[in-house]
C-alpha cells in the first residue's frame, strides 16, 4: 500500500524581490515528511530555516514547485482556505511563545477552539488541554505577562495542541527558556510524538534535534544533509 | 454568546483607557454641538411658528410700497395712495371681504415720549375702540372710552412702571405742542404677531386721537382682514386681490397672512440652523481625525498580536470586526456621554436663549440627541475603518517579527 506522505515539496523555490537583487531563500527543495515522524530542521542564520517554516506553516505560498500538505496543493487554496487549514492542521510553537497579551491563560487556549466553532468553549477541551501541562484553574486565570517563559510555553503548546491538529510546528521552542524548562518542554513534545503527532522543530541547538528521528540541515536553502 | 473579538477590543479600550476617553471627548463635543445646535434652531423655529400662528386667521393689506404714479402723471393720485390704504380701497375690501369677517383699519407710526422725565420711543397705532377688542386683548383696565384716553402694551408698562392713570407725553422734547394721553388699560402679552401689529412695545389710543395728532385721515397704513373661518382664507383673499389689484403690473395693495409669513420667516431660520448644524459638522470631522489616530496607534501598537492571531489561524474578517468593535466602543461611549450633555447643555442653551422650554421636548427637537448620537457613532465607525482593514490585510510573517 502506497501512503501518501503528511508533508511533500517538490522543487519548491522561494525568492524574495529586494531592491538590491533577488535572494533565493529556498533553492529547489524536494522532502518528504510522513505522519508521525519527529524532524529536526538545522542550519545557520540564513540558511532558509524561518523561510521553511513559513511555507510549512502555510503562512507564505512558493514562488515555484509545489508543496503538498495533508494531500492538499498549498498555493491551490484561497486565502481564507489557508486560514482555516493553520487552525485546523497546524499547531505553532514558538520561540517566543506568541500569547495574546489581553487575554488570560484560560482564554488563550480556548482561542483556536472559538476560531473553529465560533463559540465559546463548552465542552472543556481547553481546561482539559491546560492540565495536561500542569495548569490548575488557578493558574490558568492568570495573563501571559504574569507567568514565568516555562509557564508561557506550557500555555501555548496546551493552545497549539487544542484543536487536534496533525502537525506540531515548533520554531525554537526551547530558545527563550533555561535548559532544564527547556528539556521539560522537550519531553512534552516526545510525549506528543509518542501520541502520533508530527513534530517540527527548528532549532540551533543539537542536543534539541538529538529528540528528533531525523535531522535535515539547510544550508544556502539548500538540503545539505 | 459573548464574542471573544468584542471582549478582546474592551480589554484594549481598557488597557488605554485615557487615550481612548481623550480621543472620545472629540466625539462628545461633535455630538454635543451637533444636537444642541439643531435644538436650537428648531425651538426657535417652534417658539416664531407659535407665536406667528396666533394671528393665523388674519389677512394683512398693505398699499404696495413699490407703487409709483405713472410717469408724467399729476401727483395728487399716485403720492398720497402710495403711503396707505385709502376710504375707497377700505370700502372695496369691505365688500370683498363680506360680512362674516371682520376689517380693522390701523393708522401706525413711531414717536418719542416723555414719561415724567423719562424719555421713551415706542410705535403708535391708532384703532377705532370698537376694533380693538375684536383682536387684542385687554389685561388691566378698560378700552379707550375718552379721546385721550390709551392703552399700553406690557412690555412698555413693565419697562417704564405704567399704571392704570400714567400719563404719557406725546412727542419730542422739542415739539411745541405735546400732548398728553391718559394709560386706561393694558394689553396682554402678544409677542411677535404675525399681523404685524406689535402691541407689546406700543401705545394704542384711538384713531381719532391719530389723525388728529398726526393727520392723514382715511389713509390706513394697514387693514388687517380677521376671517371667521380659516379654511375661506385664501379665497378671501383673492377676491380682494380681484377688487383691489386691478393693474396686474402695478398692483395696488400688497395682501399676506400668516402662512406666507411663517414661511418665509422659518425657512430663513432653517437655514441658519442649517449653517449651525454645518459648523458642529465640522467639530464632530475633527473628532474623526483623533479616533481615526487612536485607532491607528491601536493598531500600530498590536501589530505582533495581530500576528499571532493572523497566523494561528484567525480570519481577516474576524480581526477587522475586532478593530472596528473598539471603534464602536470609542463610538458608543462618545455618543453616549455626548446625548447626555446634549440633553443637558442643549436644554440649558435653549432656555437661555430663547428664554422658554415648552418645545425642547417635542419630537421635532429632541431628536436632535438621537441623529447627533448616531452621526457620532457613524463618524467614529468609518473612521475605524481604515485602520481595520489595515490590520486585517497585514502579512502575518511581518508582523509577527515587528516588536
Amino acid at each position: 500500500m502506497i501512503t501518501t506522505p503528511l508533508i511533500r515539496f517538490a522543487d519548491v523555490s522561494k525568492v524574495y524581490h529586494l531592491e538590491s537583487g533577488d535572494f533565493t531563500a529556498l533553492n529547489q527543495i524536494s522532502l518528504e515528511i510522513d505522519e508521525n515522524e519527529f524532524v529536526a530542521i538545522m542550519g545557520p542564520s540564513g540558511s532558509g530555516k524561518s523561510t521553511m517554516m513559513n511555507q510549512l506553516g502555510i503562512l507564505d505560498v512558493p514562488t515555484s514547485g509545489e508543496l503538498y500538505i495533508s494531500g492538499r496543493n498549498v498555493a491551490g487554496l484561497t486565502a481564507l482556505e489557508r486560514t482555516h487549514m493553520r487552525r485546523d492542521t497546524i499547531g505553532y510553537i514558538f520561540q517566543k511563545f506568541y500569547l495574546i497579551p489581553l487575554l488570560s491563560a484560560y482564554e488563550n487556549v480556548e482561542y483556536p477552539l472559538i476560531l473553529k466553532y465560533k463559540k465559546r468553549d463548552e465542552s472543556g477541551k481547553a481546561t482539559a488541554m491546560l492540565s495536561a501541562v500542569g495548569f490548575d484553574e488557578a493558574m490558568s486565570a492568570h495573563r501571559p505577562t504574569q507567568l514565568s517563559g516555562g509557564q508561557q510555553q506550557r500555555v501555548a503548546i496546551a493552545r497549539a495542541l487544542v484543536n487536534d491538529p496533525k502537525i506540531l510546528l515548533c520554531d525554537e521552542p526551547t530558545g527563550n527558556l533555561d535548559r532544564k524548562t527547556g528539556y521539560q518542554i522537550m519531553d512534552i513534545l516526545c510525549s506528543l510524538h509518542r501520541e502520533g503527532k508530527t513534530v517540527i522543530i527548528v532549532t540551533h541547538d543539537p542536543k534539541i534535534a538529538e529528540y528528533a528521528n531525523r535531522t535535515i540541515t539547510l544550508e544556502d536553502g539548500r538540503i545539505a544533509a | 454568546m459573548k464574542d471573544i473579538f468584542f471582549d478582546l477590543s474592551v480589554r484594549s479600550v481598557r488597557l488605554n483607557f485615557l487615550r481612548s476617553l481623550l480621543a472620545s471627548i472629540g466625539i462628545v463635543i461633535g455630538v454635543v454641538a451637533i444636537s444642541s445646535m439643531g435644538m436650537l434652531g428648531t425651538n426657535m423655529q417652534l417658539q416664531v411658528k407659535d407665536q406667528l400662528s396666533s394671528g393665523a386667521d388674519t389677512i394683512v393689506i398693505t398699499a404696495d410700497a413699490v407703487r409709483m404714479g405713472p410717469p408724467g402723471s399729476s401727483s395728487s393720485s399716485s403720492t398720497s395712495s402710495s403711503t396707505g390704504i385709502t376710504k375707497t380701497q377700505l370700502n372695496k375690501i369691505k365688500l370683498a371681504a363680506g360680512t362674516t369677517s371682520k376689517i380693522v383699519p390701523i393708522y401706525s407710526t413711531n414717536t418719542e415720549f416723555t414719561l415724567l422725565s423719562t424719555p421713551g420711543r415706542s410705535s403708535v397705532y391708532g384703532i377705532d375702540p370698537d376694533d380693538i377688542t375684536k383682536f387684542l386683548t385687554i389685561s388691566n383696565g378698560t378700552n379707550i372710552e375718552g379721546i385721550n384716553d390709551a392703552l399700553v402694551g406690557s412690555t412698555i408698562a413693565t419697562t417704564f412702571n405704567l399704571k392704570i392713570g400714567s400719563r404719557i407725553k406725546i412727542g419730542k422734547d422739542t415739539d411745541e405742542s405735546r400732548p398728553v394721553v391718559r394709560v386706561v388699560g393694558i394689553l396682554a402679552e402678544r409677542g411677535m404677531s404675525s399681523d404685524n401689529v406689535n402691541t407689546d412695545n406700543a401705545i394704542i389710543v384711538s384713531s381719532d386721537w391719530y389723525t388728529n395728532q398726526y393727520g392723514g385721515k382715511d389713509v390706513y397704513s394697514q387693514v388687517n382682514v380677521i376671517v371667521r373661518d380659516i379654511s375661506t382664507i385664501t379665497d378671501v383673499e383673492t377676491a380682494i386681490d380681484t377688487k383691489l389689484n386691478t393693474n396686474e403690473k402695478t398692483p395696488a395693495v400688497r395682501i399676506s397672512d400668516a402662512s406666507s409669513r411663517i414661511s418665509s420667516i422659518t425657512s430663513s431660520l432653517s437655514s441658519i440652523t442649517t449653517f449651525i448644524l454645518a459648523i458642529g459638522g465640522i467639530s464632530l470631522l475633527v473628532a474623526a481625525t483623533s479616533i481615526f489616530n487612536v485607532m491607528m496607534m491601536s493598531v500600530n501598537e498590536r501589530i505582533q498580536e495581530i500576528g499571532i492571531l493572523l497566523s494561528i489561524g484567525t480570519e481577516k474578517g474576524e480581526v477587522r470586526r475586532m478593530f472596528l468593535y473598539e471603534a464602536v466602543i470609542l463610538g458608543i461611549l462618545g455618543a453616549g456621554i455626548g446625548g447626555m450633555g446634549s440633553l443637558i447643555i442643549g436644554y440649558s442653551v435653549v432656555s437661555y436663549m430663547i428664554g422658554t422650554t415648552e418645545f425642547f421636548f417635542l419630537p421635532e427637537s429632541i431628536v436632535y440627541i438621537p441623529v447627533g448620537m448616531a452621526f457620532g457613532l457613524m463618524v467614529c465607525i468609518l473612521s475605524g475603518v481604515y485602520p481595520a482593514w489595515r490590520a486585517s490585510n497585514m502579512d502575518p510573517i511581518d508582523a509577527l517579527r515587528s516588536e
